[in-house]
């Protein structure tokens, strides 16, 4: 591929733009950037709007623009599940979210492992918690950076080698520095950028090409019939049907427990923020729709057949499919824009998944652990220094490991992080359960989640469940935090009784 | 919708009516169930006709749910806020006033 002059110029315009932006962003709403509230929650000021676009550009991340597709592209309607899942995540932020800001805002939190360390009064437990979240938010950051170099090699940069990577290298190095300087505060102003960038090209998308193309009825022509629905359960399994609601569901829930999604609720201003955010986030999801349709209009345009971009698609695979379509849709200039999107809606998560790591860090290890009586000034330094390790740590993953070997680590992060429920969700109305129990039964489902994705060669989420005869093949992730909770449940008599006679669990 | 209102707001804190109350002022949260049970059940949209605009079923559905799915959380949060005031009612000695720009 030659390198696109028009488009990357462009591209560099956009993302100079926002790298001024986030700059800037440490003079907005001035505060004392020296304490960690202030620094990593944005001084737990957002309000609606605020919230509505940092939250936006926080969940729909570039890989969800990039991946979503792809698998639609690639599998048809099973790919589709997104749009269920972002269906359901809208009541499950409105029921469980306000209550945990209430708490976290009056007990003073920054992170869940805060929240879960006071309700159960469990060192360990906290750990547990502060671990889960970082490592499993590790392999989402890398794969934002697949995201982002999808777009750069589409727009014609040679692919592999050290200056393959030079470009990715430099956008990360302007993302750790305004991340240092700003805190919460870049991402959050950048997510305006970026979420009237992701609208325009996705408005353009769906009416451009389709119009190119012959229309929506074309485009659904020209996808397989079998690929268009789900195939319907044979014999005495439940197919893809139970396939497609519990990954639907179980993602769901897993959504709001990775630390920057938490991050994303911690810093709003009330818990009328969130409520009111859980109506009008959808605007966000109904976009993802449409961006998963883009799966099928890659279809219809044939730019797999087409030569100009066979090197794309060995390099990239399905992850091509998009940045194809808009190369052989739309004019250059416009290729810019709608590639800056992409790269700019990974800076954003990245962002925002840096802090919340970095949070996490500082307080559930670094504070607890190591030094408890660090002063607040020490606490925002350690964040600053930790957000700047975890970005390192990211590039130098997806640089050094296979990009499969990411992808996999971030499928094993959703059920990993799926295993925080018990504790957060139960620790909001009660907190009769038993530290050591739920710490058991966080250890239960982690060790039977990944069993089961272990069974499918760990290229797979979904695991064939037999139950009484019948297969229902569902999302691991459900499964194993059904596990959790009934051992925590269990558990819970058990330990107290054992605390009452003197012999306390460990985790007390 | 009138008589829940009233007796939400002519409750006195009295022990036997607590959980009575509690049924009242959290009831219209039941109206999220809607949106989930439809979209679970995958076997009631997974056709290609009725097609709308040459859109498959399937997925004009869907996109539609998330339409209808942000309504209800809307229908709900509307109803706490304007009628049994649950979602105004914050936690016992939780101080949530001086939250500037609760808009912006």
């Amino acid at each position: 591929m030659i390198l696109d002059l028009t488009a990357t110029s462009v591209f560099v315009a956009l993302f100079l733009l926002v790298t001024w932006i986030g700059f800037v962003a440490a003079r907005w709403r001035k505060a004392d950037l020296n304490l960690l509230h202030e620094w990593g929650l944005g001084g737990r000021r957002f309000g609606t709007v605020v919230t509505w676009f940092l939250l936006g550009g926080d969940l729909y991340t570039a890989y969800t623009f990039i991946a979503v597709p792809a698998l639609v592209y690639g599998k048809g309607a099973i790919g589709f599940f997104a749009v269920p899942y972002t269906i359901l995540i809208y009541p499950i932020l409105y029921l469980i979210f306000p209550r945990l800001w209430a708490i976290a805002h009056e007990r003073g939190h920054v992170t869940a492992a805060d929240y879960v360390r006071d309700r159960f009064g469990s060192r360990m437990l906290a750990l547990a918690v502060a671990v889960t979240g970082i490592v499993a938010t590790m392999p989402y950051i890398a794969l934002q950076l697949v995201g982002m170099e999808v777009v750069i090699g589409a727009l014609g940069f040679p692919a592999g080698g050290f200056t393959g990577h030079l470009p990715l290298i430099i956008a990360f190095i302007v993302l750790a520095a305004f991340t240092y300087t700003s805190g919460l505060r870049a991402p959050a102003l950048i997510a305006i950028v970026k979420d009237a960038l992701i609208f325009v090209t996705v408005i353009a998308a769906i009416v451009i090409i389709p119009a190119k193309l012959g229309g929506y009825g074309v485009i659904f022509a020209s996808v397989p019939q079998e690929k268009l629905t789900l195939a319907p359960p044979q014999g005495d399994s439940l197919g893809a049907y139970s396939a497609y609601a519990t990954l639907a569901l179980g993602s769901a829930l897993a959504l709001f427990l990775y630390p920057h999604a938490m991050t994303g609720i911690l810093s709003s201003s009330s818990g009328n923020v969130i409520r009111r955010n859980a109506a009008m986030l959808a605007a966000y999801s109904f976009i993802l729709g449409l961006i998963a349709l883009l799966g099928y209009m890659a279809i219809a345009a044939g730019v797999d057949k087409d030569p100009a971009y066979a090197a794309g698609f060995t390099e990239y695979g399905a992850n091509f499919a998009v940045p194809a379509l808009f190369l052989a849709s739309f004019p250059s200039w416009f290729v810019g824009v709608a590639f800056a999107a992409i790269a700019i809606g990974a800076l954003v998560p990245a962002a925002i998944m840096s802090i919340a790591c970095a949070n996490l860090f500082t307080r559930n290890l670094y504070k607890e652990f190591v030094r408890p009586d660090c002063s607040a000034a020490d606490e925002a330094r350690v964040a600053k220094i930790v957000s700047l390790v975890v970005k390192i740590g990211a590039v130098v993953f997806i640089l050094a490991i296979p990009q499969a070997f990411a992808i996999q680590l971030q499928l094993l992060g959703g059920i990993w992080i799926i295993q925080l429920l018990p504790p957060i969700l139960l620790g909001l109305y009660t907190r009769s359960f038993n530290a050591a129990a739920l710490l058991t039964g966080w250890g239960a489902g982690i060790a039977i989640g990944t069993y089961m994705a272990g069974t499918q060669g760990f290229t797979s989420s979904v695991y064939p469940l037999a139950l009484f005869g019948v297969t229902v093949p569902g999302y691991a992730a459900l499964y194993s935090v059904l596990i959790n909770f009934l051992v925590a449940a269990a558990l819970t008599p058990l330990f107290d009784l054992m605390a009452r006679r003197g012999a306390s669990p460990a985790a007390r | 919708m009138q008589a829940p209102v009233l007796v939400v707001r002519g409750t006195r804190a009295m022990t036997s009516k607590k959980a009575n109350s509690r049924w009242l002022r959290y009831w219209p949260r039941l109206f999220l169930v809607i949106p989930l049970l439809a979209i679970l059940w995958v076997p009631s949209y997974n056709k290609i006709e009725p097609a709308l605009g040459g859109v498959p079923f399937f997925y004009w559905y869907q996109l539609a749910w998330i339409l209808v799915g942000a309504a209800f959380v809307l229908l709900v949060y509307v109803i706490d806020t304007r009628i049994t005031r649950v979602a105004e009612t914050p936690p016992a000695g939780l101080d949530t006033t001086g939250a500037p720009g609760d808009i912006l």
